[in-house]
């Protein structure tokens, strides 16, 4: 065979954009997990057909999140058994549920939770009865393994997302004087988990204010101390300090103190709790089961799911709290509620990028990035080698009007934000494209409620947490913020609220 | 006729400037100061070169056979120059003075070369064109030489071999000149003969070469490396010195033949003696099977299961030969069980129960290898552990790193075990140190197995005593969410070398 130097030239040039090509077309995924057209649906109020069959529970409690879950438990665990648990999506779990493949369990959402303090009574409890606290020791391997977190900044990684390093002296003393602050907050005992058990009238200046007003009026205007808040706000409630209550952040650094150093988490996230819940309640669960309408009848309510009319004397509303007035009849729309919009992308890695010598930590965020950095699912392994791994990233979509990024979340495909994924990596780890196989990405239009200014001390939100009627609400929503240990208290408040009645 | 003269110049010019640039290079190389090494090479060979010039007005005869001898004589000294050398510096005291007497030597006679040539045939030319065409390529051959010796001789040949060629080259330049002057040559064939022998003694060189420098560099970098392998888990290097072959996993010495047994005597007896009636034995770790031969001297055990990561390493001191001589074929024993696993995750599924644990992993060096150091580790251990039963505890130098010694012994404590640390002295590592535990109260063996070279009943005792600057230390656990261990490691390292 004779070799032309035209085809020579050519196959050469082919094999060289090929090999170039070659990592990136190697990357597969999809959107997985959507359920916003069934939101859509209840939105659009569209015709739902009469229910065929009749089902009489004393019980109905709607969502299968953390909230809905959490108040099964708590008739479980009481012995209370009339109930059924509905939820939209085929499976339960909510903002902790999680994925499976060959390497390992990766969370979808929520993927830890802060080491109780003694004010989180319901949340103790619960881990206890998981064998998380067992006889006032935390379990260590649900404890994060060192090292826990890092900062990728100047360049270079620093241990701890705090900022550390490159700071000027006007800097660290906005730091102390921040911490000074938080403090005084903290001995208030005004700033507690679960938020309603401190909540006091006394403090409802600061939800005037957003928290980047009030950081400008404390004169704590440096740019690494706004981004760390930045970040923390971001992570926590989806949110820009402009966007934040100050209420609310003051409330994420003053609320806790931590006996133990932590946060506790599992490979799958808080869907490991999930897991275990369902374990316990999983028989009272349906899936698959849209609640498309709710209404109070002469003996209860009517609890209208696909097919099926549930007559029941009491209602716990787990679900998000903002499709309520889409479902129950005769509610007023809501004002005070809002929701940011997020993105989460579970990426398979081959192989770990190049690390030059440093440990790989669980939780890496980088600095000036707009998304929250990854977390590395086999952290929490116990073996000694681990070669391929899975990354959950992060991105809550926080600057700028919610309604906008919700937008862009839907109308943009799944290359471009693959690709937007891979860029922010790629300022961190040049070779990430040759380690990743597969990106999974999930888009969450309502992910998180939203502390917005005046958010906590509204009075729409103080009533529907306060109700005592037939239908409860428990969504963690109703905190103003969406956290675990929030979800759980307001899971069990109404079990026990409808236990009062029933038991 | 000609030009075929003025190459035997450039080829002769080329082979001196060789001779030179290796004696440099080799010097350089061994005894090191480059600048030294070379100013005083360049200037004894040039100060050599002045003195064959001047001796060549003393030769007035027979001038082509003369010049056949030299470049006989130039072929033999330059082409055997460089493995002279390394033998030298390998086995005698005499290099430097057997170097300078080398080159002192080549120098002469390639100070006679150019003379004798310039008088043979200045009968052919006019004396300018002579004095022109012979220093032409005269520096010619220089510059051909002085850039093939760094692009392609050193770096394809080497110096022994580079040498010899050009020894090859100046014989060749002989049997060469035997034609070239065969009018002015009486015994032409007889030089020809002696050509042909001296040409095959360097190329017999030329072939054996690898041995000469394999002999030689044997004997001058410290140790040899026998064998290097990246296996999944971890770079593995073996080397030797005489009898000394050394483990290095990831650059960190696993042990030395010539006191392993130090080591391996200290790990394993003071804890399998003092167990009643031992039976089953795990290993974690261990996979030179160094430790199960020390554990193999217990003919009463029923089984020895050895976990260890790294398949390759298992197999490698299975198969072998020299590596199972060391362990005594310790894998072969038919009571051995070897699984290749993650030692964490297999302690913590795995149900069976065992009189003797053996945990002897690499140093804490990394957060991966730290949770082998944790509590929660200890205690999954702990669950195997017969009632009657120890285990023992790899634990770094307390002398060097006493800190992290200490923060092991504090983590099997808080783990719910009794710790009894010890210490032995193994000249490759300095002074280490372990930790046995278990539930019950430790009480020294009455007995040792036959034959142990350090570990005795009478000198145990004297193992758990700590001198002052090894004295126990108040630390805290190393735990899973606080590996305390591995900064500890990192410092107390850091502060050895500084």
């Amino acid at each position: 065979m004779t070799v032309s130097r035209r085809t020579f030239v050519k196959s050469a040039s082919a094999a060289l954009i090929g090999l170039s090509l070659k990592s990136d077309s190697q990357i597969t995924g999809t959107f997985v997990n959507e359920s916003f057209q069934l939101g859509h649906q209840l939105r659009d109020r569209a015709k739902f057909p009469p229910p065929k069959q009749l089902f009489k529970v004393p019980v109905v409690i709607v969502g299968g999140g953390i909230a809905g879950l959490s108040a099964a438990w708590r008739f479980w665990k009481k012995g209370f058994h009339d109930f059924v648990l509905l939820e939209m999506n085929d499976e339960a779990g909510g903002n902790s549920r999680w994925g499976q493949n060959e390497i390992t369990a990766y969370p979808w959402a929520a993927h830890y939770v802060p080491v109780p303090g003694p004010k989180a009574v319901y949340v103790r409890e619960l881990f206890e009865d998981l064998g998380v606290l067992q006889s006032g020791k935390w379990e260590e391997r649900f404890l994060c393994f060192t090292p826990q977190e890092r900062l990728f900044i100047y360049g270079r990684w620093q241990d701890g997302i705090e900022p550390a390093i490159g700071l000027k002296q006007s800097d660290r003393d906005q730091f102390r004087r921040f911490e000074d602050q938080i403090h005084t907050f903290r001995s208030t005992g005004k700033f507690t988990v679960p938020m309603e058990l401190g909540l006091s009238d006394s403090t409802a200046d600061l939800d005037r204010v957003s928290f980047a007003d009030w950081l400008r009026e404390q004169k704590m205007d440096s740019r690494i101390l706004s981004w760390y808040m930045n970040y923390c706000c971001r992570d926590d409630y989806g949110a820009t300090t402009d966007q934040t209550s100050a209420w609310a952040g003051i409330q994420y650094f003053a609320s806790r103190e931590p006996e133990e150093k932590g946060p506790l988490t599992w490979p799958e996230g808080n869907g490991w709790i999930v897991r275990r819940l369902l374990e316990r309640v999983g028989r009272f669960v349906r899936v698959g089961q849209m609640v498309h309408r709710i209404s109070q009848t002469k003996t209860g309510v009517s609890v209208s799911a696909g097919e099926t009319e549930f007559q029941a004397k009491h209602v716990i509303f787990a679900a998000p709290t903002f499709l309520a007035p889409y479902l129950i009849e005769g509610m007023a729309p809501l004002h005070d509620f809002e929701y940011s919009p997020w993105l989460t992308a579970n990426l398979t890695l081959e192989r770990y990028p190049e690390s030059y010598g440093t440990d790989p930590t669980w939780d890496n965020v980088f600095m000036e990035s707009p998304t929250l950095g990854y977390v590395d699912a086999t952290h929490q392994t116990l073996r000694t080698h681990i070669e391929r791994t899975v990354w959950t990233f992060y991105w809550a979509l926080a600057s700028g009007s919610p309604a906008e990024n919700r937008q862009l979340l839907l109308n943009s495909d799944w290359g471009s934000w693959k690709e937007a994924i891979l860029h922010d990596l790629e300022r961190v780890h040049g070779d990430i494209r040759r380690c990743v196989s597969r990106i999974d990405i999930m888009r969450m239009g309502h992910a998180m409620a939203r502390p917005k200014v005046g958010a906590i001390f509204s009075p729409e939100r103080r009533r529907l947490a306060n109700l005592s009627g037939s239908v409860l609400f428990a969504n963690s929503d109703l905190s103003g913020f969406s956290i675990f240990e929030e979800a759980q208290w307001r899971g069990v408040s109404a079990a026990e609220k409808v236990l009062g009645k029933v038991g | 006729m000609g030009i075929l003269l003025f190459i035997t110049v450039l080829l002769i010019a080329a082979c001196g400037l060789i001779y030179e640039l290796i004696a440099g290079t080799l010097a350089s190389y061994l005894l090191g100061d480059s600048v030294l090494q070379f100013s005083t090479i360049i200037g004894c060979y040039l100060f050599a070169m002045g003195i064959g010039s001047a001796l060549s007005r003393y030769i007035d005869r027979g001038l082509a056979y003369r010049f056949v001898w030299i470049e006989l004589l130039l072929g033999v000294v330059g082409g055997f120059s460089s493995a002279i050398l390394f033998l030298a510096f390998a086995y005698t005291q005499g290099f430097q003075f057997l170097m300078y007497a080398l080159v002192i030597i080549i120098g002469v006679l390639v100070g006679l070369e150019i003379p004798l040539l310039m008088r043979i045939i200045r009968s052919r030319y006019h004396f300018r064109d002579v004095i022109a065409h012979v220093l032409t390529f005269d520096y010619l051959g220089a510059l051909g030489a002085s850039l093939l010796f760094p692009i392609l001789l050193v770096p394809y040949l080497g110096l022994v071999r580079s040498a010899i060629l050009f020894g090859i080259v100046n014989v060749a330049v002989a049997l060469w000149s035997t034609f070239l002057f065969a009018e002015q040559l009486a015994k032409a064939q007889a030089l020809r003969v002696v050509c042909f022998l001296v040409l095959c003694g360097l190329g017999i060189g030329l072939a054996e070469a690898k041995h000469i420098t394999t002999a030689a560099e044997d004997n001058i970098y410290a140790d040899e490396i026998i064998l290097a392998r990246d296996t999944r888990y971890q770079h593995i290097v073996l080397t030797r010195f005489k009898d000394d072959i050394r483990l290095f996993l990831n650059s960190h010495l696993q042990f030395s033949s010539r006191d392993e047994y130090r080591y391996h005597e200290a790990l394993v007896h003071p804890g399998l003696s003092a167990i009643p009636v031992p039976r089953r034995v795990l290993v974690l770790g261990g996979g030179d099977g160094l430790a199960v031969r020390e554990i193999l001297k217990y003919p009463q055990l029923e089984s020895i299961t050895l976990v260890d990561l790294d398949p390759e390493m298992t197999r490698l001191f299975s198969t072998h030969p020299m590596l199972s001589a060391l362990n005594q074929r310790s894998f072969s024993a038919s009571k051995v069980h070897i699984i290749n696993a993650d030692a964490f995750p297999w302690v913590d599924s795995n149900t069976d129960s065992f009189d003797f644990i053996v945990i002897d992993f690499p140093d804490p060096t990394n957060y991966s290898l730290g949770k082998l150091y944790t509590t929660t580790f200890y205690k999954a251990v702990a669950r195997h552990l017969s009632a009657q039963g120890l285990m023992v505890v790899q634990s770094t130098s307390p002398m060097f790193a006493r800190d992290s010694f200490w923060c092991i012994a504090e983590t099997i404590k808080q783990a719910g075990l009794r710790t009894y640390p010890y210490h032995v002295y193994v000249p490759s590592f300095g002074e280490w140190g372990f930790v046995l535990a278990g539930f019950r109260e430790y009480q020294y063996p009455t007995s040792v197995p036959e034959g142990l070279r350090f570990v005795s009943v009478k000198d145990l005792p004297a193992l758990f005593q700590f001198p002052p600057d090894m004295a126990p230390m108040a630390m805290p656990p190393n735990r899973l969410n606080d590996q305390v261990l591995v900064r500890l490691y990192d410092q107390d390292w850091k502060d050895i070398s500084h």
